[in-house]
């Protein structure tokens, strides 16, 4: 005899794995509707987010230090990656996006480029099926993947997988990606090698997202017998969960089902750099926080015309937020005997902390 | 206004009233507030409020705390809307509290009361949402074009009457003698009196800047300083525009206070240009009456360059100065959220109340009120034979009395009440409650 459960204990509130994930899936709308009011309010410029958009988003504006943050955010890892970029390489370049979701820096940066390079994203199968379909209706992504030739464009739908010339999507949950699991097929391995975590590792536990890093350090990067080569990382995600902000930013988030898993364990800039240290990315590395990013690297003509965007009220609120997210980078660099220039695309990065007023600030 | 009891009823239940009754009101505080002077005059004792911002049910706490309308006597520097989801209920109970009681309650403008500001910063939304047009805010932001833009306390005495605690371990004061004077008293969370502070010890603090410890965890200050007799000369010892001070002189006064939303002007140099001011319109985009609603002091010398874009930042320098031109002890401003509920900077001379508590639902701050007792020595009517007639119009004259007969230091005795924000269920949030947003 089988035991009856009624219906309501069986949907009750303990949220299923499923549920968790759901919820960490949808943290990606709130990234979309924030950037497409950064760039609705003229902070910053992208035509590929509006067309990512689900249409029955509510397409709402957002508060002016949100979009400040948003735009600082954005332009920071753009900058970031822009110097990755720049560094001419023998091999083709390559950028993995962690947690993609509606990641729009293949579209963006693609057609500036006078050499291509491969864009790898990867997120959980219900978020890359809805960013293809949104893709497959959209001439401009086409566009973007056809910069340089044919772009040859196979998707799977139901599996949510998408592949082309350069750029590919692939459905992936990044809690099974272990040291040794396999890299992911049309990822190579052997080229000098970007990994992008905006606001992703963070919902995975230490233990998980301490994973992702060691795979990431022990699969790519590696020199070969003839060749160097490299590999690096941006995170970007919330810092100092202890003091009053932190905890009410837990306490909120909380109450959407939202847990910032790593949060406690990589709690200030100093963690971050230790972090990057400990797990591998020795060559060099850094951490600042959004305030200090906002006060320090714009520069006056570009802070001028955010200034004259929208009148900033919330002064005191927007440093606390501010103070309360990072940027951290790192990367390592092997066979530097070899005479190719494989290992150094990372190397403009070293030029950030290198001025004397930037540093860290901490309060 | 036959029914203006059962709109606060109505509002106090956080719950909006009908259109035609919201243009009532505004029609009605348009006639009172009309009469009103830029610079109103408002005797102690008065209980000073900083920024609410829609934040309702910390609002009826701040009352909680406060004690009610009309047996307190309260003056809200403005910032009533905006950004909490209760902008409307908020500034409609503080309208008809104003309706009710024309003499109990002040309001001066903030920079949110504006009609661009709040169509940006959620008040116009607001009204939008919850009565299908734009109506009631045309109504509201009517009402804002009258607000004064600040308040000139007279009347506030040199101490306040120290509270008893309830663990007298908690207390961070001297053994106090019989003729001492509290000058400065914090009630922490719960009632607890956390801090306080004589005068002859509060007189000079040998630091820039008072936080208090109220919350021993949010603050960094410890005890007082070493601590320095007042130093002649500078605004904040008083006596010192050069006017003779009689041996018999009043020493219980604690001087007039301003009360400004925002912070100083490099367009004014004294309370009489405010009050040739033209408020009746729209805050303008820069200008002394944007100034005064928008500008921050700050740790520099001089002026400087606001980073909000409008206003500007004002040092230590300017703000003594102009107490000591204007024979001021003190100035009372909101406009910046601090942490602690508020914060006293340049040797007390100017003080920040922030009475909106987590703001935004997401800052995790306390918020504080400012309470002025009146001064018991009468001193007025006994001070060294001069004639002082009460004269309303004749502020000048009055503080200029005030300040000299002021022989220690002339602020005023300040309590500063802090409260946290009301508990969850109290604020009947829909289930579906909006969240304040974080990047994600």
């Amino acid at each position: 005899m089988s035991m009856t459960v009624p219906t309501r204990f069986l949907i009750g509130p303990v949220p299923t794995g499923a549920d968790k994930d759901r919820v960490v899936q949808q943290t990606d709308n709130d990234a979309l509707l924030a950037r497409w009011s950064a760039i609705n309010s003229g902070y910053l410029e992208d035509t590929f987010t509006e067309q990512l958009m689900d249409p029955l988003l509510k397409k709402e504006r957002r508060y002016p230090l949100i979009n400040r943050g948003t735009y600082v955010r954005t332009s920071t890892i753009d900058r970031l990656v822009a110097d990755f970029l720049s560094k001419p390489t023998k091999s083709m370049k390559q950028i993995i996006s962690l947690g993609a979701g509606s990641d729009t820096r293949f579209f963006r940066f693609i057609p500036g480029q006078s050499r291509p390079f491969l864009y790898h994203e990867l997120d959980f199968p219900v978020v890359t099926t809805r960013k293809i379909k949104s893709i497959q209706q959209g001439q401009d992504f086409i566009l973007g993947m056809s910069c340089f030739g044919e772009p040859n464009i196979k998707v799977d739908l139901e599996a949510g997988s998408l592949q082309s010339q350069y750029y590919y999507i692939h459905p992936i949950d990044l809690r099974t990606v272990k040291p040794g699991s396999p890299i992911p097929e049309h990822i190579d391995p052997t080229l000098p090698t970007l990994f992008i975590s905006e606001c992703c590792l963070i919902y995975l536990s230490p233990n998980e997202a301490d994973d992702i890093f060691r795979w990431i350090v022990q699969s790519f990067g590696q020199a070969s017998e003839t060749k160097s080569n490299s590999v690096g990382i941006i995170l970007y995600e919330p810092i100092k969960g202890g003091d009053g902000f932190g905890l009410t930013m837990i306490e909120n988030l909380a109450v959407r089902g939202i847990v910032l898993k790593t949060l406690h364990k990589y709690s200030s800039l100093e963690r971050q750099i230790a972090r990057m240290q400990a797990l591998g990315f020795t060559s060099g590395n850094g951490a600042c926080d959004i305030n200090y990013i906002h006060n320090k690297w714009i520069e006056a003509r570009e802070m001028e015309r955010i200034d004259k965007l929208e009148l900033l009220d919330e002064r005191e609120e927007w440093t606390m937020l501010a103070q309360h997210y990072c940027v951290a980078w790192g990367w390592v660099e092997r066979g530097q005997q070899f005479e190719d220039t494989d290992h150094t695309p990372f190397r403009k990065w070293s030029e950030l902390l290198q001025q004397e007023d930037i540093g860290p600030v901490q309060d | 206004m036959s029914d203006l009891d059962g709109a606060v009823e109505l509002l106090r239940q956080c719950r909006p009233i009908p259109e035609l009754q919201v243009r009532e009101i505004c029609f009605k505080a348009r006639e009172i507030l009309i009469e009103e002077a830029n610079v109103q005059i408002v005797d102690a004792p008065v209980t000073i409020c900083g920024d609410i911002h829609g934040q309702f049910h910390d609002l009826m706490e701040l009352f909680k705390v406060g004690g009610d309308c009309p047996d307190t006597n309260y003056l809200f520097m403005g910032d009533f809307v905006d950004r909490g989801f209760y902008s409307l209920e908020s500034f409609l109970l503080l309208l008809c509290l104003k309706v009710r009681f024309p003499d109990r309650i002040t309001l001066i403008r903030g920079n949110h009361e504006s009609r661009q500001i709040t169509t940006v910063y959620g008040f116009y939304d607001e009204c939008i949402r919850k009565y299908g047009s734009a109506n009631v805010w045309r109504y509201c932001c009517d009402v804002f074009d009258y607000l004064a833009l600040g308040a000139l306390v007279i009347g506030a005495g040199t101490s306040v009457q120290p509270t008893r605690s309830a663990d007298g371990d908690d207390i961070e004061t001297r053994v106090r003698e019989a003729e001492d004077e509290v000058e400065i008293e914090v009630i922490g969370l719960g009632g607890v009196v956390t801090r306080q502070m004589l005068r002859r010890e509060a007189g000079m603090i040998n630091s820039t800047n008072l936080t208090p410890s109220a919350l021993p965890h949010l603050s960094s200050s410890g005890p007082a300083g070493p601590l320095l007799t007042g130093i002649p000369g500078t605004g904040a010892s008083g006596n010192s525009r050069g006017i003779a001070t009689p041996n018999n002189a009043p020493a219980n006064t604690g001087g007039a206070v301003l009360c400004v939303h925002g912070g100083l002007s490099p367009l004014i140099d004294s309370v009489d240009k405010i009050r040739l001011l033209d408020r009746k319109q729209e805050v303008p985009h820069d200008g002394a009456m944007c100034d005064l609603l928008w500008s921050d002091p700050e740790e520099i010398d001089g002026w400087g360059l606001s980073p909000r874009g409008a206003g500007f930042l004002f040092g230590a320098d300017i703000v003594k100065q102009f107490n000591h031109l204007n024979n001021l002890t003190l100035i009372a401003r909101a406009h910046q959220l601090v942490m602690e509920g508020f914060k006293e900077m340049f040797d007390s001379s100017i003080v920040t109340v922030w009475s909106a508590p987590n703001y935004c639902y997401r800052c995790g701050n306390v918020a504080a009120i400012l309470e002025l007792g009146e001064d018991n020595s009468n001193a007025v009517l006994r001070s060294g034979g001069e004639e002082v007639l009460f004269n309303r119009e004749n502020t000048r004259r009055l503080a200029s009395t005030y300040m000299g007969g002021s022989m220690k230091r002339g602020g005023p005795g300040r309590r500063y009440r802090v409260f946290e924000a009301a508990a969850q269920d109290s604020r009947g949030m829909p289930s579906k409650k909006p969240m304040p947003y974080y990047f994600l």
